[in-house]
């Protein structure tokens, strides 16, 4: 079987360094936590630092590409082969316009481990995985070193750095895997390391229960892939990207829609896309560095990272764009409306999150590639230091979540708020800061391509986001300090309409000074907040354009130019920061602010306090019936209908166990003493038999 | 040779040790001496020769071969390794006649994975009922009948099994077939046609018994919950494997026509199994029965493998036998480790441990991890070559309906995980110590060997191939 490798094959130790250090990181840490204690975190933040640098010197070979494909195929069993001499075969094997698709997917390979045919292992560095890898690297590293100051005193201090490296580890494997299965192997981990760090504070039911809930909704991605895996190898016998983007066109339309699908169900359950979404706000019982890290920046964008890597497969299928476009749609929408419900801090940023990766996912699905990428990059700037400003509040709040308890802490927390306000006007997507320019393509991308329906989703939804995010601002920052107040005259003696918990998240429970250790990461996020987006228009496309080679392209026939666009956008935008002012931030409003937030708290829409009744449904359809189940099984059919047979025959041994109970001290030794008996009966058959 | 020493070594051993004091605990170090000499043995010796003593010459020809085939020898290693952490981990009382019983346990199941005669097999099969069925009216729960159940369901299906075995040694004249490279003619051709079909059904019902499958496996809940942990370590591990071994090294080379007539039977049951074991583990709150539960589950999923008469899928069939046969008793051994604390092993009155004893609960999440096939450990790595080659064979329905339990299996699993360990820690259990060094001990090798299969599977995969040729799987 022809076996085709994208990237150069070769060895390359620094990427092995950059994808493992951290691994030995999360072990050694795991091990000798308790022994190294204080110094844990700074351990964990260098190593994620050192695979950050590691993947610098990878820059030029994991982005050149020349005039010729870098595409190679060997047999199955040649792993190591050289580059040179399969580049020459490259003409041979691969076909048309898919092979021109893929051989343009340029980068460094290397290979590891091979399983079977069909399943070989191996690292695969290009455009695509080198902007992911740095990401999460680099974020990775600024959120360790946060988190020393911020987890400072825990009693699992080092434990929570292991489990931050085991996540940079897992997130890695998932980006630098050269196939399906290894993807999924990635996949899976950082699954796991999503479920340990939710679960951090284990003595807390609610935090228990959301990491099980959150792993067990991955797991129904990862068979998602699983089944996309399976089709696959049926398909090209083989789970390689090479080999599969390399016989695209061999695919009937049905399976490629069947495999786009398979595919998708794991990134909606990963990038928390409905109905899969419900684990995302539940996941807010983390500490927020983790919630920051994995639930904002990287591990929840993988759904946008798996679709992008697929786009051979998604270019192919137009009712995979129009079934991706549509779901990332209804999620951004769907994210940004229960966005207006919430109150505590990190629930609002939590729904925020969904929706902008609904933006990212409807940017991917409908085949602008480049752009939701760039959504992915500047969304993981502002989101991390959205993130962590908010960590910054409540650390110094002593753990207070609640933003009507908060209030005025404009003139108290004042790096806090110009962070907040930085990051809450670069999420509405205000000129010039980075998520402007991405969301503004992403939005007009989906238009291009002919989805004005997914275009007015995302232009209502950008309205929708201003008016919320600025809600969060101005309740959290302006008017008068409120936490003093009784909750009640709040209404927040009502959790069941409001839709969240009220107690107050129990991290450590006295207020903390703000270290500089945390307040330098979130600086150096504003650099990517403020200027990330610039590179749209600093060649952003044209490094993007050999990866993404054969996307759909606008049809031309747009009614709406960009410009316009993006004036209409800013409008919408401007409408809700208007309207989030007049409620929240106007004098009149902040006179009454109380009465006003109680009024809200009380009078919630229902369907909205309830998030949509997704988690009552998922309960009723599968939990409920697969515990009913379960109970049928193993109290009424096990020990009632299926024993029953063999019932009779217990009774009647029973005075058989009662005699041989009687003979328990001795019976050891009878039952040597039958078995050398038993021996002796074979030898003297044996013997005799070889006489005769 | 190495076959032989393999299967007399622990029992001579073991009947030696009677000479020792009672109270002694050096009998369990003897034991676990001699079960790491087989460990070494086999590992050292991949290749070694088969040893053939001639043994029956009428009414057909049997003989005491021993000798490797491609699984057998992959489960004779797992067999090996569970045999030496069961006895580190020992912690029951009378330790002296524990150790004895194991030893005669490891012995009579080497014969089982190493036997190339079916009569021997048969033999084999029927011997190593006995250790467990002492060892379960010695130290298992006051008042269980679980032993009896035991004997009761496994000697019945032994007893088929020997009648098949007699039935085909006077039909084809010899039993000494397992792992041959040529099938015998048979004698009686006319008496072959008629009899076959009632000859693989008795070694079928045995296997199903054995494995258990549905609606055979009422016998292994109570089994595993009762039986000492070191012992339920030993038997979910390997001895639930004797019966898909069965399948892939008789069934399949000897009954090829058969075993494909009765593919979609057998891949329904394993499927009802699969779901079913799955559901029952979900609301279970004995922590033993979670994993019998789930044990059931997990074999279904292995024999819908095999009746996928698939290469890939046989190769992930091999695999998970080892892969499950390493973390069941990985997940047995902590089990026994929290039921020796905490005296008791029901998940409403546990809770809260990790605070205590954060290495224990670290070992019991790496158990249970590989259990509900985590990506990156071997059960992974088996469940999806054997679901692969399953759909690769056209099973469409079985590969998607499998995929079902693996989301219950999470739920499941970290349902266990977390109401032994976290959560608030319930009030009246005393503060115990952690993990030992000499406990840990006992599974350090088993999650290296699940971490190592499950990064590469191809060693123990590649088993599978070696005897593929006889496996009547058609090679792609």
């Amino acid at each position: 079987m022809e076996h085709v490798v994208l990237g150069i094959d070769g060895g390359y130790p620094l990427l092995v360094l950059a994808w493992l250090a951290p691994l030995a990181g999360a072990i050694a840490l795991w091990a000798f936590g308790p022994r190294v204690r204080s110094l844990g975190g700074p351990i964990g933040a260098a190593i994620c630092g050192v695979a950050f640098l590691a993947l610098l010197p990878l820059w030029n070979a994991a982005t050149a590409i020349g005039s010729h494909a870098y595409l190679f195929s060997t047999h199955s069993n040649g792993i190591g082969a050289a580059g040179a001499s399969a580049v020459a075969s490259y003409s041979t094997n691969a076909s048309g316009a898919n092979a021109a698709a893929v051989s343009t997917l340029a980068g460094i390979h290397q290979s590891l481990v091979s399983w079977a045919p069909g399943f070989t292992f191996g690292l695969l560095l290009d455009r695509l995985s080198l902007v992911w890898a740095l990401v999460i690297t680099g974020i990775g590293f600024l959120i360790q070193v946060y988190s020393i100051g911020y987890m400072t005193g825990d009693r699992a201090f080092a434990r929570f750095f292991a489990y931050l490296n085991f996540f940079v580890f897992a997130m890695m494997t998932l980006v630098l895997s050269d196939n399906f299965v290894g993807l999924l192997v990635g996949w899976g981990l950082v699954g796991l390391a999503s479920y340990f760090l939710i679960g951090f504070y284990f003595d807390r039911p609610s935090a228990v229960k959301a990491s099980r809930k959150a792993f067990v909704i991955n797991v129904v991605g990862d068979i998602g892939i699983l089944f996309a895996i399976f089709l696959m190898f049926a398909a090209v016998g083989s789970a390689g990207y090479g080999d599969v983007f390399a016989n695209v066109a061999k695919l009937s339309p049905g399976m490629l829609f069947a495999i786009c699908g398979c595919l998708f169900i794991g990134c909606a359950a990963k990038s928390a896309q409905v109905p899969l979404h419900t684990w995302l706000p539940d996941a807010m019982e983390g500490p927020t560095p983790v919630s920051a890290l994995i639930h904002a920046a990287t591990m929840v964008t993988a759904g946008v990272y798996l679709i992008a890597r697929c786009a051979p497969l998604w270019n192919a299928s137009e009712e995979s764009r129009m079934l991706v476009g549509t779901i990332g749609g209804i999620t951004a929408l769907a994210g940004a409306l229960l966005g207006l419900a919430q109150w505590d801090i990190k629930r609002i940023l939590a729904y925020s999150t969904m929706s902008q990766i609904g933006y990212m996912i409807m940017g991917v699905g409908v085949g602008a590639y480049d752009a939701g990428v760039l959504h992915f990059l500047t969304h993981a700037f502002f989101k991390a230091q959205l993130f962590l400003t908010a960590g910054i509040v409540i650390h110094a709040l002593a753990d207070q979540q609640d933003i009507r308890l908060m209030g005025g802490l404009r003139t108290r927390q004042p790096f806090a708020f110009w962070s907040m306000t930085l990051g809450v006007l670069a999420i509405c997507g205000i000129a010039p800061l980075s998520g402007f320019w991405s969301k503004d393509a992403v939005i007009y991308g989906t238009l291009e391509r002919g989805y004005p329906a997914l275009y007015a989703i995302g232009v209502l939804t950008a309205g929708i986001t201003a008016f919320y995010m600025f809600r969060l601002l101005f309740v959290t920052f302006f008017g008068t300090y409120r936490g003093a107040i009784d909750p009640s005259s709040l209404g927040i003696r009502h959790p069941e309409l409001s839709g969240q918990a009220v107690e107050p998240a129990h991290d450590h429970h006295e207020a903390h000074p703000t270290s500089i250790l945390m307040i330098a990461p979130v600086a150096v996020l504003m650099i990517g907040t403020i200027g990330a987006g610039l590179l749209w228009i600093a060649g952003w496309r044209d490094f993007f354009a050999p990866a993404f080679a054969g996307a759909p392209e606008g049809h031309g026939a747009v009614f709406l130019p960009e410009l316009g666009s993006t004036i209409l956008v800013t409008a919408v935008v401007l409408v809700g920061i208007a309207i989030a002012y007049v409620r929240y931030a106007a004098p009149a409003a902040l006179r009454e602010a109380i009465e006003r937030l109680r009024v809200e708290t009380v009078r919630m829409p229902a369907p909205l306090a309830h998030a949509f009744y997704f988690d009552v449904a998922i309960d009723a359809l599968f939990v409920k019936p697969a515990q009913a189940l379960g109970r049928l099984a193993g109290t009424v059919l096990d020990p009632l209908v299926l024993d029953g047979a063999v019932r009779e025959t217990s009774i009647v041994t029973a005075w058989l166990g009662h005699l041989a109970r009687s003979f328990q001290t001795g019976l050891v030794r009878a039952y040597a003493l039958t078995l050398v008996v038993g021996a002796a009966c074979f030898v003297a058959y044996y013997a005799f038999g070889a006489v005769r | 040779m190495i076959a032989a020493f393999c299967i007399l070594a622990p029992i001579v051993v073991g009947i030696l040790l009677f000479a020792l004091p009672r109270t002694s605990s050096v009998p369990r170090w003897v034991g676990v001496g001699i079960a790491l000499a087989t460990l070494v043995a086999l590992a050292a010796n991949p290749n070694a020769s088969d040893a053939t003593l001639r043994w029956l010459q009428r009414p057909f020809t049997a003989s005491f071969h021993v000798g490797f085939t491609g699984p057998g020898y992959a489960i004779a290693l797992l067999l090996a390794l569970v045999t030496v952490c069961a006895l580190v981990a020992l912690n029951a009382p009378r330790s002296r006649d524990f150790t004895i019983n194991v030893l005669f346990l490891e012995g009579a199941m080497m014969g089982v994975f190493l036997a190339k005669d079916l009569l021997l097999f048969a033999l084999f099969w029927d011997l190593m009922l006995v250790p467990v069925f002492l060892t379960l009216v010695g130290w298992g729960a006051p008042h269980g009948r679980s032993a009896w159940k035991y004997l009761i369901y496994n000697f019945s299906g032994g007893l088929l099994l020997l009648l098949a075995t007699a039935a085909y040694g006077a039909i084809y004249g010899t039993t000494d077939v397992i792992g041959a490279a040529t099938l015998p003619i048979p004698a009686f051709p006319g008496a072959a046609a008629t009899a076959t079909p009632w000859i693989l059904a008795g070694f079928a019902i045995a296997f199903l018994v054995k494995t258990p499958v549905f609606p055979l496996h009422t016998w292994m809940p109570e089994t595993y919950a009762d039986a000492p942990s070191q012992l339920a370590a030993v038997i979910s591990s390997v001895q639930s494997k004797a019966g898909i071994y069965g399948f892939l090294v008789i069934g399949l080379p000897l009954f090829a026509p058969q075993m494909h007539g009765v593919a979609v039977p057998m891949i329904v049951l394993g499927l009802i199994g699969l779901v079913y074991g799955a559901l029952a583990a979900l609301v279970e709150r004995d922590v033993k029965k979670i994993v019998a539960y789930s044990s059931l589950s997990h074999l279904g999923l292995m024999l819908v493998g095999i009746f996928s008469f698939d290469e890939l899928a046989t190769r992930g069939v091999v695999v998970y036998m080892v892969a499950h046969g390493l973390f069941s008793a990985a997940l047995f051994l902590v089990l026994g480790y929290i039921e020796a604390r905490e005296e008791t092993r029901d998940l409403a009155r546990l809770g809260g441990i990790a605070a205590i004893n954060p290495r224990l609960a670290g070992a019991l999440i790496i158990a249970a991890l590989a259990a509900l096939g985590l990506p990156g450990l071997a059960g992974f790595a088996g469940e999806l070559l054997i679901l692969t080659g399953s759909y690769r064979a056209g099973l469409f329905w079985p590969a998607a309906i499998a995929l079902v339990p693996i989301v219950i299996a999470a739920a499941y699993m970290l349902r266990a995980f977390q109401g032994t360990m976290q959560g608030p820690r319930v009030a009246d259990l005393p503060e115990r110590r952690d993990l030992t060094w000499l406990e840990g001990l006992a599974l350090a090798p088993l999650v290296a060997a699940l971490a190592y299969l499950g990064v590469n599977p191809a060693p123990i995969a590649s088993l599978a191939l070696g005897a593929m040729h006889t496996l009547g799987v058609a090679a792609r």
